[in-house]
């Protein structure tokens, strides 16, 4: 097996293992767990509403516990937060026009830069 | 490399320092987050009188007047610091309607608090569970609001007020 | 008085060295003059920095710097370290630092006289203009007006053994790029073909970068056994900020070796080397500016800001103007292979490129965005965590056999052992995963890690005959280096994703069963400190029967400041750090919190490597 065949092997396998995670499927408590990391504390310096025990942090604690099991999902309990605390609380920006150069901009310059140079090693 | 790439970085040096200038001309203040609902109509709400459980103050009550809601409690020191300057404002705009909320505050502490320091407030409202509180997106004490005559919310401040927010931002509201 | 000698002995070295800036056509002077002018403005200024921490041990509160950030009960050595624990006493830190790596520079450079004096100009005006900085507007000599018996007391955070030698490091490193950055500048003022000064570069980019990583290393630690948070890292504005001049420093000294394979871009080593410098004074600016909040503000002032935002545009302006109008013509026919060691270089520089763009886009995309529409948004840990570690992996998968691939061909010798290694190895790391819980996260970062250190071992034995000898570990030191991310990678898996969490209410006398073992919550213990009243619960862990140790969350209480500081308490143990916090109590009942964090170990033994390696490499053959 060729060097190089082994290294496209390895990256075929890497990309299998990503798409597993983005389709795996969570539990309730998984759930709360995901969202609440990915929720500022706004009391804190840094830190997320999981890892916080301040007054503000049980609160949206409570709050996030509440509307799953009105039936709510992860979107519909940022976007109820965000109408009170502005997107400001999300750790992870929404994926909107607003924050599209801030998504897109790693992975527009990966696969440009990985264009130009499989260019250069054709060019070789 | 074309001489467009080396072009590159400079551009992007002026761009970020203009951003950066322009952050800091602005005063933007780290610690005091736009609100999210400037502009917008205020949250619905109803409220206890603190001094009569009888008595209702709700959102609708507000729509005709210009009102300043503040959110306070006994046990936050940076609310003491404010309190006197609503008296003043009070001085100043006769017609504000000054709305003080007690956040997460026992009634009696509240009482207490308001008679030592001095009841600036032409309604004292209670919210001890901060219901009311999480739907102006408050996140800590003191956070002061204006609202217009027409209900929507034209001013916010987080933490403390002070002389110069007043009359630099606030006067110039009315 | 020492205010005085402070003051004076800072506008001297600035005058100093604003005289040696003047062009040799009108002043004509002999290198010797010019080398001695310049050691001159580095005594003065570093006088000029003792007499401050003078004032400090001395409590001078006439000093209003001293006053403001000191107390006469603070331990000695708190005292001293106070004196770079703010704002004005950090920033002539810093200075003074910018004159002392010139002073050593021009001490071991062997290149050509003119060109040291460029270089050494080039530092000079770096110092003036930061000499101005302190002057006009960060003064830490300023005389205060009023008689005052006692100082305002020192945050009783930075009262810390990590934290007090953290920013010396973090400077060390900081600074250090200033000095590549005028190596860079100065060589394409000169177009200067000679490869001399890629070896000086090199030589002062790997010093720069050890003390980089060892200033990061500290603050982690520090944030890790201190704010009480279980972790290390938090992607905090700050911790960005280190960490962009890190990478970049990184892939200047990997764009370095290229030299070596005669394959280097000049152009783009020289355009590392001057974005190494601008990111530090970047870093500066957005942390002494106050328009980012996080755990590390400095009290900030508009005034500041916009100074240090002047600072940095006209350098960073200057130092990309002039790579744009000389930037070295040659060009370079790179032999391209899909894999060989040019291209795999090659792929790392765009690799640690982009993640460094990511990580500045990510801190300073809420100031864009607040300024354009008003909102604010927050970028925290998850999103640098969604975007830069996938993109570093590729980088970390390279990395296991860089060092063995060919510069002229794409074929690597004894290929098949390795893919046999790394399949047994795959076999192991799933069967684990089977066994334990099976996060993917988990499972690439224990692959990588440990095919890292296994291929890197493979390589050392198939190549290298072993000796005892400097010379050997000289050989396969980019193997070590490596082996050392690998063990650092497998630390941060286990300890940030294998994680385990208690929470828990108890009160003195119980006992909790965890992990193998028993923790006995013994006493409440208060005790009284120089400066501050110490609470900690005494917890006692033991192990079938036998006693293992004590662990003693608690609290700090500091009259002066009023401030009240968690600590936590911690086991360590190669395999693992317990790791408990004290909460609130509600009638003798407490709430505690444990973390057990395995093979947390492995993250500082793994940097203690990259730093050992790095020093290797900066010694003489």
């Amino acid at each position: 097996m060729k060097l190089q065949n082994f290294f496209k092997f390895l990256l075929f396998i890497f990309f299998i293992t990503f798409s597993y995670t983005s389709f795996s499927k969570d539990n309730i408590n998984d759930r709360y767990k995901k969202l609440t990391l990915e929720l500022r504390c706004m009391t804190c310096q840094n830190q997320s509403v999981y890892d916080s025990d301040s007054d503000f942090a049980k609160n949206i604690k409570k709050i996030v516990k509440e509307k799953f099991k009105e039936g709510l999902n992860e979107k519909e309990i940022k976007d109820f937060l965000t109408k009170r605390y502005g997107e400001y609380i999300l750790l992870k920006p929404y994926f909107s026009s607003k924050n599209l150069l801030l998504w897109v901009f790693p992975f527009v310059l990966l696969v440009l830069s990985m264009l130009i140079f499989i260019r250069n090693l054709k060019k070789n | 490399m074309k001489k467009v790439t080396l072009l590159l970085p400079l551009i992007l040096l002026i761009t970020v320092c203009l951003f950066f200038l322009l952050f800091i001309l602005f005063e933007k203040d780290p610690n005091n987050p736009p609100s999210v609902l400037l502009n917008k109509n205020l949250p619905l709400f109803s409220s206890v009188n603190l001094y009569n459980d009888k008595e209702y103050l709700a959102s609708e009550d507000l729509k005709d007047k210009y009102t300043l809601i503040n959110f306070f409690a006994s046990w936050c020191a940076p609310c003491k610091a404010e309190h006197n300057l609503f008296f003043e404002i009070k001085k100043e705009i006769p017609d504000l309607f000054i709305f003080g909320i007690s956040y997460k505050d026992k009634p009696s502490d509240s009482k207490k608090y308001l008679k030592q320091e001095g009841n600036p407030y032409s309604f004292v409202g209670v919210d001890q569970e901060g219901k009311i509180a999480f739907e102006f997106g408050v996140f800590g004490l003191p956070e002061t609001y204006i609202i217009n005559n027409k209900g929507k919310i034209i001013f916010k401040h987080a933490g403390a007020l002070t002389k110069k927010i007043i009359d630099d931002e606030i006067t110039k509201l009315f | 008085m020492s205010s005085l000698i402070g003051f004076s002995s800072l506008c001297f070295s600035s005058i100093i060295s604003i005289i040696i800036l003047i062009p040799n056509s009108i002043t004509n002077i002999k290198i010797k003059s010019f080398l001695f002018l310049f050691r001159c403005s580095t005594l003065f200024v570093c006088i000029s920095f003792l007499s401050l921490v003078f004032a400090y041990v001395s409590s001078d509160f006439s000093n209003f710097n001293v006053f403001q950030n000191s107390h006469s009960d603070k331990p000695l050595i708190y005292k001293i370290t106070g004196a770079w624990g703010n704002h004005e006493g950090s920033i002539l830190l810093w200075l003074s630092m910018i004159s002392i790596y010139g002073f050593f520079y021009s001490l071991i450079s062997k290149s050509l006289n003119d060109f040291k004096i460029l270089v050494l100009k080039i530092q000079s005006s770096l110092f003036v203009i930061f000499a101005m900085f302190v002057i006009f507007t960060s003064n830490p000599f300023l005389v205060n007006s009023i008689l005052v018996k006692e100082g305002l007391g020192l945050n009783p955070i930075l009262q810390d053994p990590a934290l007090a030698i953290h920013p010396p490091m973090l400077y060390l490193g900081y600074v250090g790029f200033s000095l590549v950055f005028s190596l860079a500048i100065a060589s394409l003022l000169r177009n200067n073909n000679d490869q001399d000064w890629i070896i000086e570069t090199r030589r002062w980019s790997m010093i720069s970068w050890v003390f980089l990583t060892a200033g990061i290393a500290l603050g982690s630690y520090w944030a890790y056994y201190e704010l009480g948070w279980g972790g290390w890292w938090f992607w905090d504005p700050v911790e960005n900020i280190s960490l962009m001049p890190w990478i970049t420093g990184l892939a200047l000294v990997h764009s370095l070796i290229m030299i070596k394979g005669e394959q280097a871009i000049e152009k783009w080593v020289v355009f590392l080397a001057i974005l190494c410098f601008s990111l530090s004074i970047l870093g500066t600016f957005l942390v002494r500016s106050g328009i980012l909040t996080s755990v590390h503000s400095f009290a900030s002032d508009a005034s500041r800001g916009l100074f240090i935002l002047l600072i940095f545009f006209l350098t960073t302006g200057f130092g990309f103007l002039v790579f744009l109008i000389k930037s070295p013509t040659k060009k370079n026919k790179l032999h391209l292979l899909f894999i060989n060691k040019t291209s795999a270089l090659i792929i790392n520089n765009i690799l640690m490129i982009i993640a460094v763009l990511t990580i500045l886009l990510g801190t300073i995309y809420p100031i864009i965005i607040e300024v354009l529409t008003n909102t604010r948004v927050s970028i925290g840990g998850p999103y640098f965590n969604s975007t830069v570690l996938p993109i570093l992996l590729p980088g970390f998968l390279l990395m296991s056999v860089a060092p063995v691939l060919s510069w002229q061909t794409n074929k690597l010798q004894k290929f098949r052992i390795y893919v046999i290694f790394f399949i047994i190895l795959s076999a192991i790391v799933s069967i684990q995963s089977y066994f334990t819980n099976f996060n993917t996260w988990g499972f690439i970062g224990l692959i990588i890690g440990s095919w890292i250190i296994t291929a890197s071992i493979i390589s050392i034995f198939l190549r290298f005959k072993f000796s005892l000898s400097l010379h050997y570990v000289k050989i396969i030191n980019s193997f070590i280096a490596h082996i050392g991310v690998g063990i650092m990678i497998i630390g941060i898996t286990c300890s940030s994703i294998y994680q385990t969490e208690y929470n828990f209410n108890i009160s003195v006398g119980d006992e909790i069963n965890i992990d193998n073992g028993v923790l006995k919550f013994e006493s409440i213990d208060i005790t009284e400190e120089k400066n501050y009243q110490s609470l900690r619960a005494y917890f006692l862990l033991e192990k079938e029967g036998k006693l293992i140790s004590y662990i003693k969350p608690g609290r700090n209480y500091y009259p002066v400041s009023k401030m009240i500081t968690t600590e936590a308490g911690i086991y360590h143990d190669w395999s693992k750090d317990i790791y408990i916090t004290l909460g609130n109590n509600n009638n003798n009942i407490w709430f505690v919190k444990i973390y057990i964090n395995p093979l947390i170990s492995f993250i500082w033994i793994g940097v203690f490597i990259m730093i050992f390696s790095s020093i290797i490499a900066i010694i003489k053959k």
